[in-house]
C-alpha cells in the first residue's frame, strides 16, 4: 500500500513551479546575500505558494477524490463531546483545508532546513515553523520543549528585531503577540553577513528566556558562518 | 442518537503507524495520506523523517479540534445543532487563517452547486444531518465514505485514495462513476 500510494504520487509536481529553484537560490541567499535578502526570498516562496493554491483550488470539480479519509477526519471532530451533529460539507471542507495547513506547514518547516543546509526534513524543523508563526501557537504543547529550545537563538533574533514571519498582506505588520518589541537600534545592518549574524546572536543571548541554550546556539550558529 | 454509531472502532487503513495502538490511530489521519501532502511543499530532493511526519499528524488532528471547538461555540450560541461549512469558515477567519479562507470558500460554492445538481430538492444554508435517509444517493455515498464501517468500503476507499497520487482533477478524470457500492445499504446500517 505504502509503495503503490508513493509510486502514484507526483514527486515532481510542487505547490509552486520552480520550487527546487527557489530552495537552492535561498540557500545561496543564506551564503552570500545578505539577512534580509532571505527573509525576502522566503517571504516569496510562500506568496508564490497560496497564490498556487488558489489557481488549483478553482479547478477542482470532483469533491470524491480526497487526499485525506473523511471518516477519519469526521471521527476527530466528533471527539469533542459538544460536537453534535456534522453536515456532509465540514469533512469535505476540512480534507481541503487539512491539505493547505499540512502544505503551508511543511513549506515553513523546509525553510528552517534549509537554512541549516539539510536535506531531511525532521521534527525540530516543525518545532521551529511552529515557533516563527502566530497562527501555529496553539500547536506548541505538541512539540517538546526540547525542540523548542534548539531554536531559542532563533526566537531571539526575532526579539532582536529581525522578523521571520511576516503577517498575510492586510494584518499590521507589527502585530506579534507575546514577542518583545523591536529595538530599531539592532533593526540595522550595515556589517558585512557574518559579523551581522555574531550582533544578532549576542543581542539575542541577552534578551531570550533561555539564555543558556541561546548561548549554545550561539556557538554553534557561528562555526556555520 | 443516531450518530452514536459513528463512534465504533477505527478501520485499518491508518496500519502504517505500527507503533501506536488501534485506538490510537484513530486519533491521526493516516501517516501514510499526511507524507504525500508533506512531498508535495518539498523540493524532489528532499527526504521526511518518520518524526517529522509523526509530528505533523499531531499537528493536523489539534488543526481540526482547534477550528471545529471554535466552531461549535458558535453553533450552541445560535442555537444550532449541525456544524456546516460555513461555521468552519467563520472558524478558520476567527483563529487567524484568514489566507484558508478565500480559496476554501470557492471550493465549498463549487461542491454545493454539484450538491443541487444532484438533489431535487434546493438546500438551505444549513444543510441536513448526514443521518437524513432521504437525502440523494450523492448524499448517502458521502455518508457511507465517512462513516467507520469495516468490509468493502474502507477496502474502496484504500483503493481511491492509494489512486490519489495526481491532481484531483487527473485522479476524477480516470475514475468514472461512484467509486462506492451499494452506499444505501451501508448508510442504513446502524451499530
Amino acid at each position: 500500500m505504502e509503495n503503490n500510494q508513493q509510486q502514484g504520487a507526483q514527486a515532481q509536481s510542487g505547490p509552486y513551479p520552480g520550487g527546487a529553484g527557489g530552495s537552492a537560490g535561498a540557500g545561496a541567499g543564506a551564503g552570500a546575500a545578505p539577512f534580509q535578502h532571505l527573509l525576502q526570498q522566503q517571504q516569496q516562496q510562500l506568496q508564490m505558494f497560496w497564490s498556487y493554491q488558489r489557481q488549483e483550488i478553482e479547478h477542482v470539480n470532483d469533491f470524491k477524490n480526497h487526499q485525506l479519509p473523511l471518516a477519519r477526519i469526521k471521527k476527530i471532530m466528533k471527539a469533542d463531546e459538544d460536537v453534535r451533529m456534522i453536515s456532509a460539507e465540514a469533512p469535505i471542507l476540512f480534507a481541503k483545508a487539512c491539505e493547505l495547513f499540512i502544505l503551508e506547514l511543511t513549506i515553513r518547516s523546509w525553510l528552517h532546513a534549509d537554512e541549516n543546509k539539510r536535506r531531511t526534513l525532521q521534527k525540530n524543523d516543525i518545532a521551529a515553523a511552529i515557533t516563527r508563526t502566530d497562527i501555529f501557537d496553539f500547536l506548541v504543547d505538541i512539540v517538546p520543549r526540547d525542540e523548542i529550545k534548539d531554536d531559542a537563538a532563533l526566537v531571539g533574533a526575532t526579539a532582536s528585531g529581525v522578523p521571520y514571519y511576516y503577517p498575510p498582506i492586510g494584518q499590521p505588520a507589527g502585530m506579534m503577540i507575546g514577542r518583545p518589541a523591536v529595538d530599531p537600534a539592532t533593526g540595522v545592518y550595515v556589517q558585512p553577513p557574518s559579523q551581522a549574524w555574531q550582533s544578532v546572536w549576542q543581542s539575542a543571548a541577552e534578551d531570550t528566556p533561555y539564555g543558556t541554550g541561546a548561548q549554545g546556539n550561539l556557538d554553534g550558529q557561528s562555526m556555520e558562518f | 442518537m443516531a450518530d452514536s454509531d459513528n463512534d465504533s472502532g477505527g478501520a485499518h487503513n491508518g496500519g502504517k503507524g505500527s507503533e501506536m495502538s488501534p485506538r490510537e490511530q484513530d486519533r491521526f489521519l493516516p501517516i501514510a495520506n499526511v507524507s504525500r501532502i508533506m512531498k508535495k511543499a518539498l523540493p524532489a530532493n528532499a527526504k521526511i523523517s518518520k518524526d517529522a511526519k509523526e509530528t505533523v499528524q499531531e499537528c493536523v488532528s489539534e488543526f481540526i479540534s482547534f477550528i471545529t471547538g471554535e466552531a461549535s461555540d458558535k453553533c450552541q450560541r445560535e442555537k444550532r445543532k449541525t456544524i456546516n461549512g460555513d461555521d468552519l469558515l467563520w472558524a478558520m477567519t476567527t483563529l487567524g487563517f484568514e489566507d484558508y479562507v478565500e480559496p476554501l470558500k470557492g471550493y465549498l460554492q463549487r461542491f454545493r452547486e454539484m450538491e443541487g445538481e444532484k438533489t431535487v430538492a434546493a438546500r438551505d444554508k444549513d444543510a441536513p444531518p448526514l443521518t437524513n435517509a432521504t437525502n440523494s444517493a450523492y448524499e448517502s455515498a458521502n455518508y457511507a465514505a465517512a462513516a467507520a464501517v469495516p468490509g468493502g468500503i474502507m477496502m474502496h476507499q484504500g483503493h481511491v485514495y492509494g489512486s490519489a497520487g495526481f491532481h484531483q482533477v487527473a485522479g476524477g478524470a480516470i475514475k468514472g462513476g461512484p467509486a462506492y457500492p451499494g452506499p444505501g445499504s451501508n448508510a442504513g446500517r446502524p451499530r
